[in-house]
């Protein structure tokens, strides 16, 4: 479906994104990952032909991006807004229509997706009326009404809370289904884990990691530990064998010089900590994610 | 093209929609035909009282002509005289008559009192006093009265007979007349004429101001709540543009149609003349054509902008090159030759308005409308290309406002 190859934008002085390539399929969810200022926007904006690249080539099934592009992808931007002073259903309407969607059919596609996001009863207030997750609701379905080939999420899920998050979830997964492509820019690792099908983690500006999400783990192999306990878990960094800990209250993730040493780890944490669970696992994206970007010491929020 | 006019028609109908829109369409004619008519028929409302008049006339011999010439020239209804003389001074001490009149005026039964001193046939000097002097249509009658009665007691004086004195004085009343291209003549006042082009060119201003600034406005809020975005991977950002243009152009026009055919109702309810524009397809381009420069320039001007304040600024700012004719329009409509009003009317910015201005008082030569109309033509050429080029880069500014040269830079970019 979508096809960049070698991008390459500069403003005034700094090299926002320089040589960031990747491939999305139909029926994938991409997950576009970086810390904050990476050039994950500037990547989705020059996608989405909103800014021009200055090198690089982005095809969509194979041709560049015409006309009917502009029909075909749907965006649901990083910081929400809306009209404030307009009608729930007016609003919807006008953007699909932008799309390309006939009116009346729109009118009865938004209604359909105001019934499943549980605001129907909200079509004919005004957006300011809403609250602030009602009114990403409304940003949602904009972004999908039109039934876009290709969906660019940035960070859909921040600002909904756990029923909603799993209600966009499902849709997410329901709209996969029907054979769209969906990029998911994020740093919720969580959810990329569950959700995605290959990645591409993006650190300053250029790519540090892509491929499919299995392959990655495995690439960094099996040595790391998962410890939930009760007790303090402060000295555990400091172990011989420790290559890497991300220690939490009651949770660490370690990472061990030789994965042969857990039982040596697990001798020396008797008699300090209460272990309720002791696991050999992949490495978490999120540690994955520590440990690319270089920021062992402070925590990506989870 | 689909897409333009997808924006126009939601930029139109949303605002059409809106409170503000409402209440400026009903306010506006309401502070229009307040500040328009009120004053003229204030001004124009004939009496309807007599006002009662002291004269303290030293000379002695002036009052019965003068008091008699007032009372048959000024009538009010039922033919009764607009003003009554009471004669204050017969003989006596002037000083202590004075003071009297004075009383009279505070006590309400005389309205004022002129005091004719005894040399006036010299210097013609007098004086009038009343509790409200600027009521000047009293004093101006009674001096040009009194004027009248002067020249005819000299003129007797020197040995004229009165009834030749009755035929020499001559009433002239001044018509003007229009002289317009068939040869046709048209009656026509200096009012009229300026207020016909002036009617276009408060059109021009009032539609430059009102739909220049919802532009500003809908770009800001877009760029506030990041709509923008949503709506440049839906279209491109000259669809943006041309559609947003289209939607406010035409609402102004729309709210300018709807005041016109109020007031050309209520012109005709009140029986005044509608005047009669001519050429009236050579100042819609000019109408056109000096819009559209205007919107590009508030495009280019208020697309970087980030903040209602800014906005308000910007428009002061454009406004202020379309208010500068307003300020010339008396001297251009009584002068439309002079030099400087050519030359101005050579300023793309200003053309507009003062070609609209001398059209309507007389049409300038050929190679002056032609040459206008090219440089007026070729500058909304480059200004929507520059404007064009400046908002497709500075919609996506947020933060701070671009100077100068990164606004010349935008110009270049690809």
């Amino acid at each position: 479906m979508l096809n960049v190859s070698n991008l390459r934008k500069e403003f005034d002085t700094i090299v926002a994104v320089d040589g960031v390539s990747l491939t999305v399929n139909r029926g994938e969810v991409f997950g576009l990952l970086g810390p904050n200022g990476a050039g994950k926007t500037t990547t989705i904006r020059t996608i989405l032909n909103i800014i021009k690249p200055d090198e690089g080539t982005i095809t969509f099934d194979g041709l560049p991006f015409n006309e009917r592009t502009w029909n075909a992808i749907g965006y649901l931007p990083e910081e929400r807004g809306l009209y404030r002073k307009s009608k729930v259903l007016n609003t919807i309407v006008y953007f699909a229509t932008l799309k390309g969607v006939e009116p009346k059919e729109a009118r009865r596609r938004g209604h359909g997706w105001l019934e499943r996001f549980e605001i129907l009863d909200r079509a004919q207030a005004k957006v300011e009326e809403l609250s602030k997750g009602n009114q990403q609701k409304i940003q949602l379905i904009i972004s999908l009404l039109h039934q876009p080939q290709l969906l660019v999420l940035d960070e859909p899920f921040s600002g909904f809370d756990p029923v909603n998050q799993i209600l966009l979830k499902d849709i997410l997964l329901d709209i996969r289904k029907q054979n769209t492509a969906i990029i998911f820019s994020t740093h919720q690792m969580e959810q990329v884990e569950k959700m995605c099908d290959n990645i591409c983690l993006i650190n300053k500006g250029r790519p540090v990691l892509s491929g499919s999400l299995r392959q990655i783990k495995q690439q960094y192999g099996k040595n790391s530990v998962h410890i939930d306990f009760e007790g303090e878990g402060g000295f555990l960094k400091d172990l011989p064998m420790v290559k890497k800990a991300d220690v939490y209250q009651n949770y660490c993730e370690l990472e061990l010089h030789d994965i042969r040493q857990s039982g040596e780890l697990l001798a020396k944490l008797n008699g300090h900590l209460l272990i309720r669970r002791y696991e050999i696992v992949e490495p978490s994206l999120n540690s994955i994610f520590l440990d690319v970007v270089g920021h062992q010491t402070s925590p990506v929020a989870p | 093209m689909k897409k333009k006019l997808d924006i126009a028609k939601w930029e139109f109908l949303e605002k059409v929609r809106s409170k503000a829109f409402l209440i400026s369409l009903i306010l506006m004619p309401v502070l229009m035909v307040g500040f328009a008519i009120l004053p003229g028929l204030l001004a124009s409302k004939p009496d309807t009282r007599i006002y009662t008049l002291g004269v303290i006339d030293e000379t002695r011999e002036l009052l019965p002509t003068f008091s008699k010439k007032l009372e048959e020239k000024y009538r009010i209804e039922n033919d009764l005289p607009n003003y009554v003389i009471r004669n204050l001074w017969i003989g006596g001490d002037l000083n202590a008559v004075r003071q009297e009149a004075v009383q009279l005026v505070a006590k309400g039964e005389i309205y004022g009192f002129l005091y004719i001193p005894s040399d006036v046939m010299l210097n013609g000097k007098v004086e009038y006093r009343a509790e409200n002097v600027s009521n000047f249509r009293i004093a101006e009658r009674l001096s040009r009265t009194l004027e009248e009665t002067l020249t005819e007691k000299k003129l007797i004086a020197a040995g004229f007979d009165a009834s030749l004195i009755k035929e020499l004085r001559t009433r002239i009343d001044l018509r003007s007349l229009k002289i317009t291209e068939g040869g046709e003549e048209k009656e026509s006042g200096f009012l009229q004429t300026f207020f016909g082009a002036y009617i276009f060119i408060m059109m021009l201003l009032f539609m430059v101001l009102s739909s220049g600034q919802l532009l500003i406005r809908s770009v800001v809020e877009e760029k506030t709540n990041r709509v923008m975005e949503v709506l440049l991977s839906s279209c491109s950002a000259n669809d943006l543009m041309v559609g947003k243009i289209l939607g406010l152009s035409a609402l102004g026009l729309f709210q300018v149609a709807i005041w016109s055919l109020i007031g050309i109702a209520l012109s005709l309810q009140l029986g005044t003349n509608i005047v009669a524009v001519e050429y009236l397809w050579l100042l819609a381009v000019y109408f056109v054509l000096g819009y559209l420069l205007y919107a590009a320039i508030f495009v280019g001007a208020g697309a970087p902008v980030t903040t209602e304040q800014e906005a308000q600024q910007i428009t002061t700012y454009v406004s202020m090159t379309l208010v500068f004719p307003i300020v010339l329009a008396v001297p251009a409509t009584q002068n439309p030759d002079s030099i400087l009003i050519k030359v101005l009317s050579f300023i793309p910015l200003m053309t507009p308005s003062f070609m609209l201005l001398r059209i309507s008082v007389q049409l300038p030569p050929v190679w002056e409308i032609v040459g206008t109309l090219v440089l007026l033509a070729v500058s909304v050429v480059v200004a929507m290309w520059g404007a064009g080029k400046i908002f497709r880069v500075a919609i996506l500014s947020y933060g701070k406002r671009p100077t100068i040269p990164e606004m010349v830079r935008m110009l270049r970019t690809r």
